[in-house]
């Protein structure tokens, strides 16, 4: 084997060669030699599946499995795990995280279905794929598959009305598609895409290619239209493109019909309420003893309620688990260790606060927006919580204190971002409280410019009791520097629809998604870009929609912010790029745009005692980190030295 | 020839006893107005009446919640985070001091990440009654230092357990009762004005308006209850208050409860009407309105009031399972059926079981609202 992996620095323009740390050139793996699955013996005993060597493509991603606690493993065993809704056996494609390109455990960006990618002034983009690489259904992987999802799904009026999504658009226009050759596909933008590759590693990815095999006869420009339309009325559909787009969902993962490149593959029709995912034959990645992953032969996942999945996690229902585990469940879990023969281990959320106040700087109320646009009353009521005490009493202590910013495993962090403002200084707090001119009135409550007494009433989504819980210990911390708060539970649409129209005062949501970024992750969380950010929808949906709707920031800092991105995503040289996050990270942290709490929450994952490879710590985030993806569960292993179902 | 007759008067005393002699019982018995009846009826029967004193504690109780609640509704203990129910006792080492608690010693089991407590030998902690403890306003209104039972200074005082914020739970019930068993009376007051409106026209007028009436109930009957208090509180506007809330949650439960009542109101009409008084007084010329008002309602009147008693039971019931399926009050509104939403977590039954505790006395009002308006049925009928 010549080169196995790649990391890449997408933004700087080169691709940086890496090879693996490959102790023993013995390795078999390195002299090509691979050994059969035992799964999957008899079929290619049977003639109806080629042997392992020609399943996998010519040069098959070889796994190093050389980390803390981490072996080459045996093959066998099925893994259950629990959902609480159908449509999550999408969850299959987040755990499997097979991508184009996926980031490492040091969330750098690496190859993985690809054999590499060169990258030419952050704009041209070659895609090089693995030779004799094939889908799970044997057809192979070729560029076929890139230039049928360019030209007859992308380009397709008809399945596409709306054009490219917008990672593929810079200044609003689409790259330049051309085929290479049989393996390398080629996107070119006239100016850098530096969405283009985070996209293709997200939790939820966006797909540039189809498998072109199966989905041609669903598409009129390969069949007889007329035929189509009948077949797709006859499945109860309204066109052939509804049809179309109902069984092509790769991210979905519903269809049992359509091939993968994940790990496993769906062999359940749905609905069912127990979903069965088996060994995909054709799976591009082996350890280096030779053996094709994923090591676990299938994977069960089966439907409960929400709030059975703690107690059936507890009873040793799950092999691995995570998700529908909250915090507050780590005691009856822990309790239950031993009895399910499962250990509980706490890993950490990466959001940037577990819960962050949005000020409404465009709130519709004469009264309230000067104040909440005013510095120096954001940073007065962050110096007011007293996040010891959220920490203590929701958390035992285990969360970390701070501002919403990135996390201090992001290479961007440094502590002040973290710290400014959120040390508890009441003294402070009433003092710039005073400087703005709010003064107390008799009953301790200080009255705003009108007259009225500053009540704040923060709206949540309700979904989740730790977030009220927050914020009714937040009521008794805001009363000490004369101010009420009232917390309101509101519906999640209604609650954005609210904040939309600059109606709420205040609202809560987690704070940034992404707190471990690069200096190559797009800052569009820092700045006004979105209507979705809360603290600024109007901003952001001007932005969003190129000043058709909302209208331009005119907060002298919040424009800045918007400045900085806009260079940002032009800037070609990675020190420009870190540079301009850093500037972006100090004016959030001066400013208190989001107020934030605590973070890096521990998440409690449960885990059999036979299953190996599982990290003992580890980030639990959506993205980047696809939950378990990251840590590739097809390199995770049942021990059979323990008794099954132990 | 027209002679008048000769007048006569009998000078002998009258004696209301001639023909039958009364016992003075008998005789209070037949003087005695209806309501009186009722309550010697009543009275008779044991349960039922232990059931309206128990009733009648709950109702003042919710007059004055802020003094017999030990705490205030939201006031957290921060030390004290989900701290299991303490025992009064009252000998401490054989002697006697009245009752007390003992302290807490607080530990948390790092592996597990439970807090845990156990009581504190050392620590006697006295309870105050008809003290100074923690400031409150009376009914929003008056500022208030006065409790009937109150810690020990510097000691604490969890009758029944914290939540996870160490608030009181004994102290939340309390404050709770106020929404939960007014929820109930609002909403039969609707329900009662409605019935008796609808069945009487209904039962009155009979003909055609009783056939679309009749036909009206048999619909909202034959609509499964739940998912219809579910549909309608749903669509109550979110960005409502908490209060508003509360109305329109009662309002929708009395909109939804009215058709039994206006049945029964109708058939007793339907027979009522045909009665002599009732010709007298058309012929009179009275207006419908008054004669179903003043001549035929209170003939039933008693029948009306114990059939109330018993879907007030309903109703309260009704607000719990709204409110515990999330659609009904929501915090900081603290209801029982709010503090059972709490409790809806597989740790309240593993771990923390006191805080299932609201379930008893939505057990016990539901119960006690039953067995009174048994005995009502039963005394509302005096001469049977």
């Amino acid at each position: 084997m010549r080169r196995n992996g790649a990391a890449l620095q997408p933004v700087r323009g080169l691709l940086l060669p890496l090879l693996l740390s490959l102790t023993a050139a013995a390795d078999p793996a390195k002299a090509g030699i691979f050994i059969e699955p035992p799964a999957l013996a008899a079929a290619v005993a049977a003639g109806a599946l080629q042997p392992v060597a020609e399943r996998l493509p010519a040069e098959p991603s070889v796994v190093a499995l050389d980390g803390p606690g981490q072996a080459p493993g045996q093959w066998g065993g099925e893994l259950r795990t629990l959902v609480s809704q159908p449509k999550d056996t999408r969850m299959m494609v987040v755990f499997g995280y097979a991508r184009l390109v996926g980031y490492d455990t040091n969330w750098n960006l690496v190859p993985d279905l690809l054999a590499g990618v060169d990258i030419e002034q952050g704009r041209i983009f070659t895609l090089r794929l693995r030779r004799g690489h094939r889908w799970s259904d044997g057809a192979p992987f070729t560029s076929e598959d890139f230039r049928f999802f360019w030209d007859d799904i992308v380009n397709n009026k008809e399945l596409t009305p709306g054009g490219p999504e917008r990672f593929l658009l810079v200044d609003g226009k689409p790259p330049r598609f051309q085929v290479v050759d049989e393996t390398t596909v080629r996107y070119s933008w006239e100016q850098a895409n530096p969405f283009f590759l985070p996209a293709l590693a997200g939790a939820r990815p966006e797909y540039i290619f189809a498998p072109a095999h199966t989905l041609m006869r669903l598409h009129p420009r390969w069949r007889d239209r007329a035929e189509l339309e009948q077949q797709a009325k006859a499945e109860g559909q309204r066109n052939w493109a509804a049809f179309f787009n109902l069984k092509s969902q790769l991210y979905r993962n519903d269809n049992p019909e359509l091939p993968t490149l994940e790990p496993w593959m769906l062999t359940t029709k749905p609905p069912s309420s127990r979903f069965i995912f088996a060994r995909n034959p054709y799976y591009h990645r082996v350890d280096r003893n030779g053996r094709q992953l994923p090591y676990i032969d299938s994977v069960a996942l089966t439907i409960v309620g929400a709030s059975l999945i703690p107690a059936k996690a507890a009873a040793g229902d799950a092999d691995l688990q995570a998700r529908g585990l909250g915090f507050e469940n780590y005691t009856i879990l822990k309790q239950a260790e031993g009895r399910g023969g499962h250990h509980v281990r706490l890993w950490r959320t990466a959001r940037g606060s577990e819960l962050a106040l949005y000020p409404d700087l465009n709130a519709e109320d004469e009264s309230w927006r000067p104040l909440l646009r005013d510095p120096r009353f954001r940073r007065a009521l962050s110096l007011a919580i007293d996040r010891r005490e959220i920490n203590q009493v929701i958390y035992y202590g285990l969360a970390i204190e701070g501002n919403d910013t990135v996390l201090p495993q992001s290479p961007l962090f440094r502590p002040e971002y973290a710290e400014q403002y959120a040390r508890r200084d009441l003294a402070q707090a009433n003092r710039l409280l005073d400087e703005i001119g709010l003064t107390r009135d008799g009953d301790g409550i200080r009255r705003m410019a009108d007259g009225r007494p500053l009540e704040i009433v923060i709206e949540t989504a309700g979904e989740d009791p730790t977030q009220i819980a927050i914020l009714q210990l937040m009521t008794d911390h805001w009363r000490e520097i004369g101010i009420r708060l009232f917390p309101k539970a509101e519906q999640r649409e209604v609650l954005r629809n609210r904040v939309f129209a600059g109606q709420a005062v205040m609202s809560v949501w987690f704070g940034l998604e992404n707190a471990l970024p690069t200096a190559s992750t797009p800052p569009n969380e820092l700045a006004p870009t979105s209507q979705q950010q809360l603290n600024w929808p109007k901003w952001g949906q001007h932005w969003e929609t190129g000043g058709r709707a909302g209208t331009a920031p005119d907060d002298l800092a919040a424009a800045e912010l918007l400045r900085l991105y806009t260079t940002w995503t032009t800037a070609v040289s990675l020190d420009e790029k870190r540079d301009l996050w850093h500037r972006m990270l100090a004016i959030r942290a001066d400013q208190m745009f989001t107020i934030g709490t605590v973070r890096g929450v521990p998440q409690p994952v449960v885990v059999a005692d036979r299953l190996r490879n599982v990290p003992v710590e580890a980030i639990y985030n959506w993205e980047p980190g696809a939950f378990f993806g990251v840590y590739h569960p097809d390199t995770f292993w049942f021990d059979d030295g323990l008794k099954e179902g132990g | 020839m027209n002679k008048p007759l000769p007048h006569f008067v009998d000078t002998s005393p009258f004696d209301v006893y001639e023909t039958e002699r009364l016992t003075p019982e008998q005789e209070r018995f037949y003087m005695a107005p209806q309501w009186r009846l009722i309550w010697w009826k009543f009275r008779g029967h044991v349960i039922a009446v232990a059931a309206a004193v128990a009733l009648i504690v709950f109702y003042v109780s919710i007059l004055f919640s802020e003094i017999l609640a030990p705490y205030g509704r939201d006031t957290k203990h921060t030390e004290f985070i989900y701290a299991p129910p303490q025992s009064v006792h009252l000998f401490h080492q054989g002697r006697f001091i009245g009752p007390f608690v003992y302290g807490l010693k607080y530990h948390l089991d790092l592996e597990t990440l439970k807090r845990n407590y156990t009581p504190d030998r050392g620590q006697v902690q006295p309870l105050r009654f008809f003290c100074l403890g923690e400031p409150y306003r009376f009914w929003g209104l008056v500022e208030g230092r006065f409790h009937l039972v109150c810690p020990a200074r510097g000691g604490e005082l969890f009758l029944l357990g914290t939540d996870r914020l160490g608030r009181d739970m004994l102290s939340r019930l309390i404050y709770g009762a106020r929404i939960s068993l007014t929820v109930g009376l609002i909403g039969i007051f609707v329900s009662f004005v409605l019935g008796i409106s609808i069945g009487g026209v209904a039962g009155y007028f009979g003909g055609w308006i009783d056939a679309v009436v009749q036909r009206i109930i048999e619909i909202l009957k034959s609509l499964p209850e739940l998912p219809l208090w579910m549909a309608l509180s749903a669509a109550l506007p979110v960005s409502w208050s908490p209060i508003l809330v509360y109305f329109g949650i009662t309002i929708i439960l009395g909109l939804l409860d009215w058709p039994g009542l206006a049945r029964a109101v109708r058939s007793k009409l339907l027979a009522l009407r045909e009665e002599d008084f009732c010709t007298a007084a058309r012929l009179m010329g009275a207006s419908p309105k008054r004669i179903i008002g003043r001549h035929l309602l209170p003939n039933f009147m008693s029948h009306l009031i114990a059939s109330a008693t018993l879907s007030i039971p309903s109703m309260i019931l009704g607000e719990t399972a709204l409110s515990f399926l999330g659609l009904g009050l929501r915090p900081p509104v603290t209801s029982w059926g709010v503090l059972l939403t709490e409790a809806q977590n597989i740790e309240a039954v593993a771990l923390y079981p006191w805080l299932l505790l609201p379930m008893v006395p939505v057990i016990l009002t539901v119960l006690a609202f039953n067995f009174m308006g048994d005995g009502l049925r039963d005394a509302a009928d005096p001469y049977s």
